[in-house]
């Protein structure tokens, strides 16, 4: 498949009062078209951050990208103009916010904030964007969906919010849908209902989608890629049967351990990583998670390692003994 | 309030009043009176002023100029303040598109401009400071980041203004060249973002470093009396405290998703400022407002009082006040009492107004 993003040493930064936050930390990946990459970390990784600066939307200040080439579609978003940002935002890449209560103005009817998105990008009608804007609440499977068109999104349950956002995201059928934490701020079924709703669209549009997530449970069902962050870098990356059966990061085995399965025996304790993640102030000289690592020698804490493949597939991990963690057969 | 504005509007409408034409020397100073005597041919509900005046007819009138000056001048406070503090909260995290940029560049340079082109006498100067901001924000990656950067325009705004001033004078040159260096320097930096913003609020800063009523005499006395100069006068010394207020509460919804979201499917500017921004800053903004045609009519009456307002013939509450003081002694209490009562009832229904209004919009007392 071909690539769709690429992107290629990127680096931001936030500086505030008390220092230079370091939220992206060399961050390169690709994806291809119609890939579903979810990328998984713990709060304050750089998730967000990362895909925020894709759409240049950090604000600045106080933050910057200082460093790095986002390649989309045979373009560096990153050499575009806030003008040709524009053009690109929604048509080419949509975003789907993680608080669906507050991504709706609670000013204007559902059905005019997604009219207003069509119109935008698109050459049509106020009444053909109208009826287009009743066939994507349909397709989001809001029930009535013509006459919801009408509501104010106070009128709209959680759920039933996150789906109008999705068919916002969705109105111009970009190529690539960055999903920034959209089910996070939704009970359990709702959450279901959403990933099968992503999923089924996903199948009929074929987009790329990127997932981003703190829920290593949620993208297992959707992603086909995984990128595993932890302190504003990739620490492990590859294909999902990879992530899940052969980790090889110990930051991702910890993940890992941290979801209750299906198959634990009642009463067993949820094993949690100890400590805390890094200052993104005051970066370790060496391997960010290494503090925290149960797994750690002493090059951990004086060089960073590297994130290199290990098998053909590219399942690439960052730590210095990744061989003996898969020497020691771990799950 | 509601008889307040009625009484203004529907008096000057359907109940003429020449105040040039009222006049009855032998009626001065007289006391209110119901019936109609011998010797008081009319009835007068508030009693005379010194030229014989009826109070009465006089304060309804003037009701109506009170009216208008909170209006207008509260009007340019909101409009100007407002746009002030929209821009300077929105742009100060959102990037600048092209055309919002050689607007903000172009304006500097052709504001600058002007020192020099008044200096030299050459108007023409603006049009090449104005192409100096215009070439620098278009030109934005141009040697970025650079020294270079800077001199190339500084040694460019300085010869632009040195050398159309040598045809006046060598210090004319001089001084030219030197503001014109100082303003290629400046546009050689980015004036977006945080600089921008700050640049906005600290111009409103200084405006409310003045006493208000100062400034506001300052500017009266620059234009010369007059109502509409008086409602000019005190809309500017509003326009900080709108700027203010509108910004603080743009910075308060700028980081709210849906703005993001909106920014997120590639909406301009204008349209995420007009469509999302304003609608959802509206109600503090409307509150104040109506506090301040309060305040504005009270600023128009202290202006009055002190003859910088209405000119005299026109019925005005101060300057009613400012006539009339001199004859409380003598007893004549009626010629200040009831356009006193006048500016305090209607600065009173105004308050109430806004607090209502505040009560009624503020989500967080709505159950």
């Amino acid at each position: 498949m071909n690539p769709i993003l690429e992107i290629k040493n990127l680096k931001t930064r936030f500086y505030t009062q008390d220092g230079v936050v370091k939220a992206v930390n060399d961050v390169s990946y690709t994806m291809s078209s119609g890939e579903i990459l979810g990328v998984v970390g713990e709060s304050g990784c750089g998730k967000s951050v990362h895909a925020l600066s894709m759409m240049q939307l950090i604000p600045d200040p106080p933050g910057k990208i200082t460093n790095g080439e986002i390649w989309f579609d045979g373009r560096d978003l990153l050499t575009l103009n806030e003008d040709q940002m524009q053009k690109v935002r929604g048509r080419d890449i949509a975003m789907i916010f993680q608080d669906p209560m507050t991504s709706l103005n609670p000013v204007f009817t559902v059905g005019f904030q997604i009219v207003e998105a069509l119109l935008l990008h698109n050459d049509m009608t106020k009444e053909e964007a109208k009826e287009r804007a009743g066939d994507l609440l349909n397709l989001v499977g809001i029930p009535g969906a013509k006459q919801r068109l009408n509501d104010y999104p106070h009128q709209f349950s959680g759920g039933m919010r996150q789906r109008a956002m999705i068919a916002m995201g969705l109105s111009c059928e970009p190529r690539l849908l960055i999903a920034d934490e959209p089910t996070t701020a939704l009970d359990v079924t709702i959450q279901a209902q959403i990933i099968d709703l992503v999923k089924k669209l996903q199948d009929e549009l074929g987009m790329a989608i990127m997932w981003i997530t703190h829920d290593l449970g949620v993208v297992a069902e959707l992603a086909h890629t995984i990128n595993v962050m932890y302190a504003g870098s990739i620490i492990e990356t590859g294909k999902i049967r990879n992530i899940y059966k052969q980790t090889r990061h110990p930051y991702t085995i910890g993940l890992l351990g941290s979801l209750p399965r299906l198959d634990d025996s009642p009463g067993t304790e949820l094993v949690s990583i100890p400590g805390l993640p890094p200052d993104l102030v005051a970066l370790p000289k060496g391997c960010p998670f290494a503090a925290r690592c149960g797994y750690r020698i002493d090059q951990c804490l004086t060089e960073k390692p590297p994130l290199v493949e290990i098998d053909g597939e590219n399942h690439s991990v960052a730590c210095w003994r990744w061989e003996e963690i898969a020497g020691m057969g771990s799950k | 309030m509601v008889l307040f504005v009625s009484s203004a509007t529907l008096s000057h409408y359907f109940w003429k009043y020449e105040p040039k034409k009222d006049l009855d020397y032998s009626l001065k100073l007289k006391a209110p009176n119901l019936t109609v005597t011998e010797e008081i041919p009319s009835i007068h509900l508030f009693g005379t002023d010194k030229l014989g005046r009826d109070i009465f007819r006089r304060v309804v009138h003037g009701g109506w100029n009170s009216l208008r000056v909170g209006i207008v001048a509260v009007g340019i406070s909101l409009f100007f303040g407002g746009a002030v503090g929209l821009m300077s909260g929105f742009y100060e995290t959102v990037t600048m598109t092209m055309i919002e940029r050689l607007v903000l560049f172009g304006a500097t340079g052709f504001l600058l401009g002007f020192l020099s082109a008044w200096i030299a006498n050459q108007y023409f100067q603006l049009v090449l400071y104005t192409g100096l901001g215009l070439a620098a924000g278009y030109y934005q990656d141009l040697f970025k980041g650079k020294f270079l950067r800077m001199v190339v325009f500084g040694i460019l705004g300085a010869f632009f203004s040195a050398v159309p001033g040598l045809f006046i004078s060598p210090t004319v040159a001089l001084i030219c060249g030197l503001w014109g260096l100082f303003t290629g320097v400046l546009l050689s930096r980015p004036l977006d973002g945080k600089f921008f913003s700050n640049v906005m609020m600290r111009l409103m800063d200084i405006v409310l470093s003045f006493p208000g009523y100062l400034l506001a005499i300052a500017i009266v006395a620059f234009l010369g009396p007059g109502l509409g100069k008086g409602m000019i006068a005190i809309g500017v010394v509003g326009i900080p405290v709108y700027a203010r207020l509108t910004r603080s509460v743009v910075l308060a919804i700028i980081h709210k998703e849906y703005i993001l979201a909106a920014q997120s499917v590639g909406e301009s500017h204008g349209r995420i400022i007009f469509r999302h921004v304003t609608p959802n800053i509206l109600s503090p903004i409307i509150v104040q407002t109506t506090m301040g045609l309060a305040s504005a009519i009270l600023s128009a009456a202290a202006l009055g009082f002190l003859g910088l307002g209405a000119i005299p013939p026109e019925p005005e509450w101060g300057a009613m006040l400012g006539e009339s003081y001199r004859y409380l002694t003598s007893g004549a209490w009626w010629a200040v009492l009831f356009p006193g009562l006048a500016i305090m009832l209607s600065v009173l229904g105004f308050n109430l107004l806004g607090d209502g209004l505040r009560d009624a919009l503020d989500p967080k007392l709505r159950t």
